[in-house]
C-alpha cells in the first residue's frame, strides 16, 4: 500500500528515521476535507493549515517538488547536497558578518574549483609521464591557497546557527530529507513560536549563503558510505535501480554518485537553488494549535515578498519499454536477498490503483499471500515485501518485490515461489474478502494518520507536491474501493511479465583485506 | 535497550529554561540592509513561556494486582493499549539464551484463547487491529491499536493471547527458524557488528545485558520450555496497562475487569540484575574487528551511572552538550560541521535503571580519518573534564530542555506510556518534572564536577570494525589494541 511508498529518501541527519507517508489519516469520516484550510501566494507558494488545540504545539512541513530527477549527468547528488547546504545560514543568520565573509566565500569557490580541475586533469594523464614541475606547483600553490582562504572563511562562520536557534526555542524533530521528486523541511515548535520558523524559512528561502561547502561535501561522502557502500541493503538497491531504469533519471542514485559528490562546486549547487527553488514549487503544511488567518498574515508579509521564479526546465526523458529481463548481482559480505521490480505507470495513472491493491493483498500482514506462502507455509523466506511505488511517484516507477531466503534456500527458491503467487494474480480472482480486508485496513490508516500533526502534515504538503492536490489521497481511497478482481487479473497479466522484469540478487562474498580505497582529492580536504 | 534507557536518552535530548535569556553566544547583526527580515533579527527574537497543563490519567488497582492507567481522548474513533509486563531476557537460562523473546513471539504468533494462529490474524487483520507482543531483555510489552468499534474483539484476543498461549508447534517451529536465520544474519551490517561487540566488552559476554543466542541455544528450545517460561513469569500482579482514546473510563474498567478479573495473582520475578565487574586498573580496553567496509564503525565509551544517581542530571546535560544534542553539540559541530569526518556522530548517556548505564561516543569515519575522530572524541571529552562549559553553553541547553518540554505531554498516548514504563521502573510518577526543575537550576560547575567524576579517558573502551592492516595500527596509538575474531554463525 501507499503506507510502504518508499519514497528512496536521504536524510540531513541520520538521528530520524524517514516517515513513510501513509495514505490513511486522510479520512473522509474524520471530517477531514473541511479542516484543512488552503491559501495561496501570488508568486506562486501553496499554504495548508488544519487547526488541532489539543496541545500548545506546531508540526510544519514544506516540501519543494525538486529532486533527484532534476539534476544532471556529471552533478548527481546536487539535490541532497544542497538539502544540507540549506541549514548553512543566509546573509545574516550563521554569520558574524557577511560583507567581510562574502568575498572570502567567493575565492574560496573560485580556488577550489580550479584546484579540483587540475587534480582532475592530473588524474586523467596516463601517457604522458609524471606531471610537469609548473602543473605540480601551480596545484600546490593553489592547494595552499585554498586552505588558507578555509581557515578565514571558517572565522566568519556561526556553526549550525538555524538549528540552534530553533532547538533553543523548544524545536524537536528539525531534519530534511530528499527524495527523486521532492526534498522536505521539518519541524516542530510550541505554537508560540511560529514567528520565528517564518523570519528564519523566509529567509533561507530568500538568501541562503552556501558557507562551509567543502567540509558539507566530505560529511555526504560519509553518508554515501554509510548508507550505500557499507550496507548490504544499500548498495543492493542502488544496483538494482540503475539496472532497472536506463534512460530516465529515476536510476541515478539521490546521494549521487561518489565521483560526481566529489566533483560538485559551490556554483551549481548556487545554480541548482535559483532553478528550483523558486515559492511556485513550495507547499508548507502547517498542522497543530494556529490561528490560520494570522498564519496567512504571517507568510504573506515574509514569504509573500520572494518574487516569483520562472518555471524550471522540463525533464523530457521517457524510459523506453523494457525488453528483455534484466538480471544484476552485487557481491557483498552479507547473506542473500533479491530484488525484483516490474516497469509501471505514475501516481494518478487508473492502473496505480490496482497496483496499490495488489500490494496490499501481496505482502500487507500476517495474513498476506506471500507471508502466508513463503514464510509461513514453504519455509522458503525469513522476510518478504513488496512496494507499489519505487522510487519516485511522479514518474513511471517500479512495483517492487523484496526478500530474505531461509537458510538452507536460496534465492532462486524464493523467486520461483515468488512468481508462482504473481501468475496466481493472473489466473484467479482475488476473492471479496481479502478486498474487503484492504480497505478496511486503508480506512483505518486513513484515521490514524491524524494522530499526528507531523504526519498529517507531511502527507498533505507530499500529496499537494507529487499530485498537485492534497485532496489526492481521498480521492485514491475511492478508486482503490473501486478495484475489481478483474481488474487485478488484467493487471497482473500486462505488467508482471519477464521482459519487463529487474531482478538484483546480493550473493554472499568472503571478505578480502584489501586496503579500503579512498579518492586522492578527498583526503586533502 | 530498555525502555528506561530510552526515556533517559530522551532527557538528555531536551533542554532549558524559562526566564534566562542569555545572548552571549550570538553576535548582534550590523548590516541592516542583509535579507529581508520583514520580523527583524530571528536571534533577538523573545517569546513568552509554554504555559501547558497536561490531562492527567486515573490509576487503577484492578483486584489480582494489575494496575491500570486510563486516559480518554475523543478526538478520533480509536482506541490504543499497551502494557509492560514483568518478565524478560534476564530470566533466560545460561543454555537457551532467547528463550524469553521466542517466548514472547509466540505468544503472538502461536494461537490462544481458543482461537488458532490463523484465526487469530485474520479476525485482526480483517478489522485493521494491530497487536504485539514482545519479550525484550528487561520487560515484556504488548500493545493493542484498533477502532473504537472493534475494541472488545481485540481486547478479547489479547487477553486470550497472554493468558493461554496456544503456543502452536508449528508456529514454534518457524520462529525457531527465524531466530536462527536472524542469528546467521547478525555480521552483515557493520553498525550491528560494532554496536553488539562493544556492549559485550563492556558487559561481559555472559551477561545478561550482553549475552547473545546462538543457533544451539535457540535449537535446544522445546515448546515445554515456552510454556513453563509463560506459567511461571507472566501474571496479572505483574502488568502495568495504558489505555487511550475513544472509550468512557467506567464501561472500560468494565471490559478489563472482563478481560482480567478472573485471572489469579502469581509469583512476579524479582527484576534484578548484577552489575559487571569493572575493568580492572586504569586501563583502556581496545578492541577490532576486520570487516570489508570502506569506514571504520566507532563505539568509544565505558559503563556509566544509574538514572537514579544524584549526578544524573548534571552528567545527562553534560553529555548532552558534548555530543547528545545534535547540531548544537561539540562533537557535531567539531567532527562533523568544521571538519567534514562524519554523518552521524554524537554522544549518548544511556542511565541504566535495572543494570549499570552505557555512556559512549560513536561515529563512521573512512578509514585515513579514523585517528583524528578518536583524537577529537578523546580531546572534547578531556576538555569537558577540565574546564567548565560556557554560559552560552549551559543556557542553550536549559532553554532547549525546558522549551520543548511540551513535546513530552504531546499526546495521551505519550502521558500514559510514560507512567507506565515510570511505575515499572520504580521512578515516581512526576519524575520528568522533578528533572525538569533540577535542569533549570543546574550550575557549570556541577557539569564539571559531574564530568569529571564520571567519565574517565584512561578508562575508555574503544570498539572499531574496519578492515585492512592500516587500522590496529591506527588504534594502537591509543593503547594495546586486540582484534575480535567473530564466529561463523552458519
Amino acid at each position: 500500500m501507499m503506507k510502504h511508498m518508499r519514497l528512496n529518501v536521504v536524510f540531513l541527519f541520520v538521528f530520524v528515521t524517514g516517515f513513510m507517508p501513509v495514505i490513511g489519516g486522510l479520512a473522509n469520516a474524520s471530517g477531514l476535507a473541511d479542516r484543512v484550510i488552503e491559501h495561496k501566494l501570488a508568486n506562486g507558494l501553496t499554504l495548508l493549515m488544519v487547526e488541532r488545540h489539543q496541545t500548545p504545539v506546531v508540526s510544519i512541513n514544506m516540501t519543494f517538488g525538486v529532486g533527484g530527477v532534476n539534476e544532471q549527468v556529471g552533478q548527481t547528488g546536487l539535490a541532497h547536497l544542497y538539502e544540507h547546504m540549506a541549514f548553512k545560514g543566509t546573509r545574516t543568520v550563521g554569520t558574524k558578518n557577511y560583507e567581510k565573509e562574502r568575498p572570502i566565500l567567493e575565492e574560496l569557490s573560485r580556488v577550489g574549483t580550479e584546484l579540483e580541475e587540475r587534480q582532475r586533469g592530473l588524474a586523467r594523464r596516463t601517457t604522458d609521464g609524471p606531471a610537469s614541475p609548473e602543473e605540480t606547483a601551480a596545484i600546490e600553490a593553489l592547494q595552499k591557497r585554498f586552505t588558507a582562504l578555509q581557515e578565514q572563511a571558517a572565522q566568519f562562520v556561526m556553526g549550525n546557527e538555524i538549528a540552534l536557534l530553533y532547538q533553543r526555542h523548544g524545536g524537536i524533530g528539525l531534519n530534511a530529507s530528499t527524495g527523486k521528486d521532492l526534498t522536505r523541511y521539518m519541524i516542530s515548535l510550541p505554537s508560540n513560536r511560529l514567528l520565528l520558523w517564518a523570519a528564519l524559512e523566509s529567509d533561507r528561502m530568500a538568501n541562503p549563503v552556501l558557507r562551509e561547502f567543502y567540509k558539507e561535501r566530505g560529511v555526504v561522502m560519509e553518508e554515501r558510505r554509510l548508507r550505500n557502500d557499507d550496507s548490504a541493503n544499500g548498495l543492493l538497491f542502488e544496483t538494482f535501480t540503475s539496472a532497472a531504469f536506463r534512460a530516465h533519471p529515476y536510476g541515478i542514485p539521490t546521494i549521487g554518485w561518489e565521483s560526481d559528490i566529489l566533483s560538485l562546486t559551490p556554483a551549481e549547487a548556487e545554480a541548482f537553488f535559483k532553478t528550483y527553488y523558486g515559492p511556485g514549487r513550495a507547499t508548507i503544511a502547517i498542522v497543530g494549535d494556529i490561528n490560520p488567518k494570522e498564519v496567512i498574515a504571517l507568510i504573506e508579509r515574509t514569504f509573500g515578498t520572494i518574487p516569483a521564479a520562472p518555471p524550471p526546465p522540463q525533464i523530457v526523458t521517457v524510459e523506453p519499454p523494457q525488453r528483455g529481463e534484466r538480471r544484476v548481482e552485487v557481491e557483498f559480505d552479507a547473506e542473500p536477498s533479491v530484488a525484483i521490480g516490474y516497469h509501471k505507470p505514475a501516481l494518478g495513472h487508473a492502473d496505480d490503483y490496482v497496483f496499490d491493491v495488489i500490494d496490499a493483498v501481496l505482502s500487507d500482514g500476517l495474513t498476506s499471500r506471500l507471508y502466508t506462502k513463503l514464510v509461513r507455509e514453504k519455509r522458503l523466506a525469513a522476510s518478504i515485501g513488496s512496494d507499489a511505488n519505487y522510487p519516485g511517484v511522479r514518474a513511471p516507477n517500479l512495483f517492487i518485490l523484496t526478500a530474505t531466503p531461509l537458510a538452507p534456500h536460496t534465492t532462486a527458491e524464493v523467486e520461483a515461489a515468488i512468481y508462482e503467487e504473481l501468475e496466481r494474480l493472473k489466473t484467479n480472482p482475488v476473492s471479496a474478502k481479502e478486498l474487503e480486508k484492504v480497505i478496511n485496513n486503508l480506512d483505518a490508516d486513513l484515521v490514524r494518520a491524524l494522530r499526528s500533526n507531523g504526519g498529517l502534515a507531511s502527507q498533505l504538503a507530499l500529496f499537494q507536491t507529487v499530485a498537485g492536490d492534497w485532496r489526492y489521497a481521498l480521492k485514491a481511497r475511492d478508486k482503490i474501493a473501486a478495484v475489481k478482481p478483474a481488474d487485478i487479473q488484467r493487471v497482473a497479466t500486462q505488467y508482471f511479465t519477464k521482459s519487463n522484469r529487474t531482478v538484483a540478487v546480493l550473493v554472499k562474498k568472503q571478505p578480502d583485506r584489501k586496503v579500503a580505497a579512498v579518492s586522492g582529492n578527498e583526503v586533502t580536504r | 535497550m530498555n525502555s528506561s534507557k530510552r526515556e533517559a536518552l530522551r532527557v538528555s535530548r531536551r533542554g532549558i529554561i524559562l526566564g534566562a535569556i542569555v545572548m552571549l553566544l550570538l553576535v548582534p547583526v550590523l548590516d541592516a540592509s542583509a535579507g529581508d527580515m520583514a520580523l527583524g533579527d530571528p536571534r533577538q527574537m523573545k517569546f513568552k513561556p509554554v504555559e501547558f497543563t497536561p490531562p492527567d490519567a486515573d490509576r487503577v488497582v484492578l483486584e489480582n494486582g494489575m494496575v491500570v492507567y486510563l486516559l480518554e481522548d475523543h478526538e478520533l474513533p480509536l482506541i490504543s493499549l499497551s502494557a509492560t509486563v514483568r518478565t524478560g531476557g534476564w530470566l533466560d537460562p545460561t543454555d537457551k539464551v532467547g528463550l524469553a523473546a521466542l517466548t514472547g513471539s509466540v505468544m503472538r504468533t502461536g494461537g490462544g484463547g481458543g482461537l488458532s494462529s490463523e484465526q487469530v490474524d485474520e479476525e485482526l487483520e480483517q478489522v485493521a487491529a494491530s497487536l504485539n507482543i514482545a519479550i525484550g531483555r528487561q520487560s515484556g510489552t504488548t500493545s493493542l491499536d484498533v477502532l473504537a468499534k472493534d475494541f472488545k474483539k481485540g481486547l478479547a484476543i489479547l487477553a486470550g493471547l497472554i493468558r493461554r498461549p496456544a503456543f502452536e508447534p508449528a508456529r514454534l517451529e518457524l520462529a525457531k527458524l527465524q531466530a536462527i536465520e536472524g542469528i546467521r544474519r547478525r555480521q552483515d551490517s557493520p553498525g550491528s557488528v560494532v554496536s553488539r561487540e562493544f556492549v559485550k566488552v563492556l558487559y561481559g559476554p555472559d551477561h545478561p545485558t550482553a549475552r547473545e543466542s546462538t543457533i544451539e541455544s535457540i535449537t535446544r528450545i522445546t515448546r515445554d520450555d515456552v510454556a513453563a517460561f509463560h506459567q511461571r513469569t507472566i501474571h496479572p500482579n505483574g502488568i502495568i496497562l495504558g489505555v487511550t482514546g475513544d472509550f468512557d473510563k467506567q464501561a472500560m474498567l468494565a471490559s478489563l475487569r472482563d478481560a482480567f478479573g478472573d485471572w489469579k495473582k502469581g509469583e512476579v520475578p524479582e527484576l534484578r540484575i548484577a552489575d559487571a565487574p569493572e575493568p580492572i586498573g586504569g586501563r583502556r580496553t581496545i578492541r577490532f574487528i576486520n570487516k570489508e567496509t570502506s569506514q571504520t564503525h566507532l563505539r568509544v565509551g565505558h559503563l556509566s551511572i544509574k538514572e537514579n544517581d544524584p549526578d544524573y542530571v548534571a552528567l545527562a546535560i553534560a553529555n548532552d552538550i558534548l555530543g547528545g544534542s545534535s547540531f548544537r553539540s561539540r562533537l557535531f559541530n567539531d567532527v562533523r560541521t568544521r571538519r567534514g569526518l562524519a554523518y552521524s556522530v554524537g554522544s549518548r548517556l544511556n542511565a541504566g535503571v535495572h543494570d549499570q548505564g552505557v555512556w559512549l561516543m560513536r561515529a563512521e569515519t573512512k578509514l585515513p580519518s579514523t585517528q583524528e575522530v578518536i583524537e577529537r572524541f578523546v580531546a572534547n571529552m578531556e576538555r569537558m573534564r577540565t574546564e567548565p562549559v560556557t554560559n552560552a553553553e549551559l543556557e542553550e541547553a536549559k532553554e532547549a530542555y525546558v522549551n520543548s518540554f511540551v513535546f513530552s505531554f504531546a499526546s495521551p498516548s505519550a502521558i500514559v506510556n510514560r507512567l507506565v514504563e515510570l511505575e515499572y521502573d520504580g521512578l515516581p510518577k512526576d519524575f520528568l518534572q522533578q528533572l525538569r526543575e533540577r535542569v533549570v537550576k543546574l550550575t557549570k560547575e556541577e557539569i564539571l564536577a559531574a564530568a569529571k567524576k564520571h567519565w574517565y579517558p584512561d578508562r575508555l573502551t574503544i570498539v572499531a570494525v574496519g578492515m585492512g592492516e592500516a587500522l590496529p595500527k591506527v588504534l594502537s596509538s591509543f593503547g594495546d589494541a586486540k582484534e575480535i575474531k567473530l564466529a561463523p554463525e552458519s
